[in-house]
């Protein structure tokens, strides 16, 4: 049971490191980012090119800074030019945006499933109260924890967060007050494209890698956010922990139900709670 | 005495819709000026056109003598103009220091403190750590203009600052803009009724269906005219 657990909050710290970022551009921008799984898949990818040569970290910074560049060109050139039109508009260029970089990554590297080795250093298991556990594991919980304690405490006590906070509340009125927002934006796309490049680093030695896998942490995500409450950091992090656990528990216990449950966790908290775990507008 | 900001022959509005027509408005160093209005004659409008929300179809808009097209969000406070908005906008995520923080965005120069902010409204250095929507209606008027004046501006606009406040609030915060006036900011207050203007303003305008139909010192405005455009 232990195991499952721990197995549990390695997916829910995946599923938070993708999902944070959306949070951070729909705070925002107001869109829902549908090129997000692609950035998570594109982090893999890169990851997994780098790690050849750069070893694990090397591969985890050459992706963290490629995709935070893909993120800040986003917003710079589709996202704001976009954002005084109709925000379907913007969400329809993003999932066309999904579908080019998965073309992009079936072109570089092929359709064939690729599988990236768990680096050398944390390869191997612990013992867990008498059970054993793969020691990469536990490095991926790490660094979920890791992004939340960050980020957590760059927003709370940066005068960048303070603004990012403030935007995301009411861009207009920050914007009053003197603060580039659109600057502020450049970051927060910058940055939540960079995490979900970690993600997907992280989560190759986990994952068979293909130009269609951000798709399905995509959707998980968007169960995160809805179930957290739209805009809310602290939300997501509850709602990824309870999603990661319901989905490895559901795959060990009920797994001809487990691609179900999270869906139907979704339908029961916005019934129980129509605005989502924490947030204020669904 | 130097422009601070100027409506020259400006057409705005919101998509196809014309609000104001063909308005020329002017406010200089240290004045205090007011535009009177009905509800809906377009005097949010004015706020939105220098905020660069309300489209620019026509005219020209000057902050702090300089014309900007388009006019981002932001610029107006780096020129020096503040606004407390129509029904406050107070952040409700944020405490009172951190939406006094926001206000003091980078590019002006820094005469305004958390400080003196604190020492202006007391109240709202008891209360620094609450959320900034957990005040009073009076005390979130307050929390407005500080944020506002965080800004180090020299022209403070107030949109509708004393809707929904009972008049002992209102009476204070007639005594405060006073304050913020005989200190050398100068004041834009867009009314609709007339108890808090004629305590401050010296100047003023009256909008009707998005035109200025009148303009003048105080002092000569007629009975006549504010009953048939502001409420007494």
């Amino acid at each position: 049971m232990l195991v499952q657990i721990l197995n549990g909050l390695v997916y829910g710290g995946l599923l938070y490191i993708v999902s944070v970022g959306l949070v951070l551009i729909f705070g925002l921008r107001r869109i829902v980012n549908f090129a997000h799984g692609s950035l998570f898949m594109l982090g893999a990818y890169v990851g997994f090119s780098v790690a050849a040569m750069g070893g694990f970290w090397g591969a985890l910074l050459a992706a963290a800074i490629v995709l935070a560049l893909v993120g800040a060109l986003l917003d710079i050139a589709i996202l704001q030019p976009l954002q005084r039109e109709d925000p379907i508009v913007t969400v329809l260029v993003t999932f066309g945006l999904l579908l080019i970089l998965e073309d992009f990554a079936q072109f570089v590297w092929g359709k064939d499933f690729l599988k990236s080795p768990v680096p050398t250093m944390f390869s191997g298991s612990v013992l867990i109260f008498g059970e054993s556990f793969p020691v990469y594991r536990l490095v991926v919980i790490a660094v979920a924890a890791l992004v939340a304690l960050g980020l957590s405490v760059w927003l709370r006590l940066s005068k960048i967060g303070l603004y990012v906070r403030a935007s995301s509340a009411d861009p207009l009125t920050t914007a009053m007050q003197g603060v580039n927002t659109d600057r502020v934006s450049v970051i927060v796309v910058a940055l939540g494209a960079a995490l979900a490049g970690i993600s997907g680093t992280i989560s190759a030695p986990l994952l068979a890698l293909s130009p269609s896998m951000g798709s399905y942490i995509l959707i998980e995500s968007f169960i995160v956010v809805v179930v957290g409450g739209l805009g809310s950091f602290a939300g997501a992090f509850i709602a990824a922990i309870v999603i990661g656990q319901v989905h490895n528990l559901g795959l060990v216990y009920v797994p001809w139900a487990a691609t179900m449950i999270p869906f139907l966790l979704m339908v029961g908290v916005l019934i129980w709670r129509p605005t989502g775990i924490a947030g204020s507008h669904v | 005495m130097s422009e601070l900001l100027a409506f020259s022959n400006v057409v705005s509005g919101y998509g196809d819709a014309r609000i104001l027509h063909d308005v020329d408005l002017t406010i200089g160093d240290g004045e205090r000026v007011a535009v009177l209005g009905r509800n809906g004659v377009g005097k949010t409008t004015i706020v939105n056109t220098f905020l660069g929300v309300a489209r620019l179809s026509s005219g020209e808009v000057r902050l702090a003598g300089e014309r900007h097209s388009p006019i981002r969000h932001f610029i107006a406070a780096r020129r020096g103009i503040a606004l407390v908005p129509q029904g406050r906008r107070i952040i409700p995520t944020l405490t009172v220091r951190e939406n006094l923080a926001i206000g003091g965005a980078p590019g002006r120069n820094k005469p305004w403190t958390l400080d003196r902010v604190f020492d202006l409204f007391p109240i709202l250095r008891e209360r620094a750590n609450t959320p900034g929507t957990a005040l009073s209606g009076g005390q979130q008027q307050m929390l407005a203009i500080g944020r506002a004046l965080m800004s180090n501006p020299s022209l403070l606009v107030l949109d509708e600052p004393s809707e929904g406040l009972a008049p002992v609030i209102i009476d204070e915060l007639a005594v405060v803009l006073r304050q913020l006036a005989d200190a050398g900011t100068a004041l834009l207050l867009i009314e609709q009724h007339f108890g808090l203007v004629h305590r401050v303003a010296e100047r003023y305008y009256v909008l009707s269906k998005g035109t200025i139909v009148e303009q003048g010192h105080l002092a000569g405005i007629s009975m006549e005219s504010l009953k048939k455009h502001v409420a007494v």
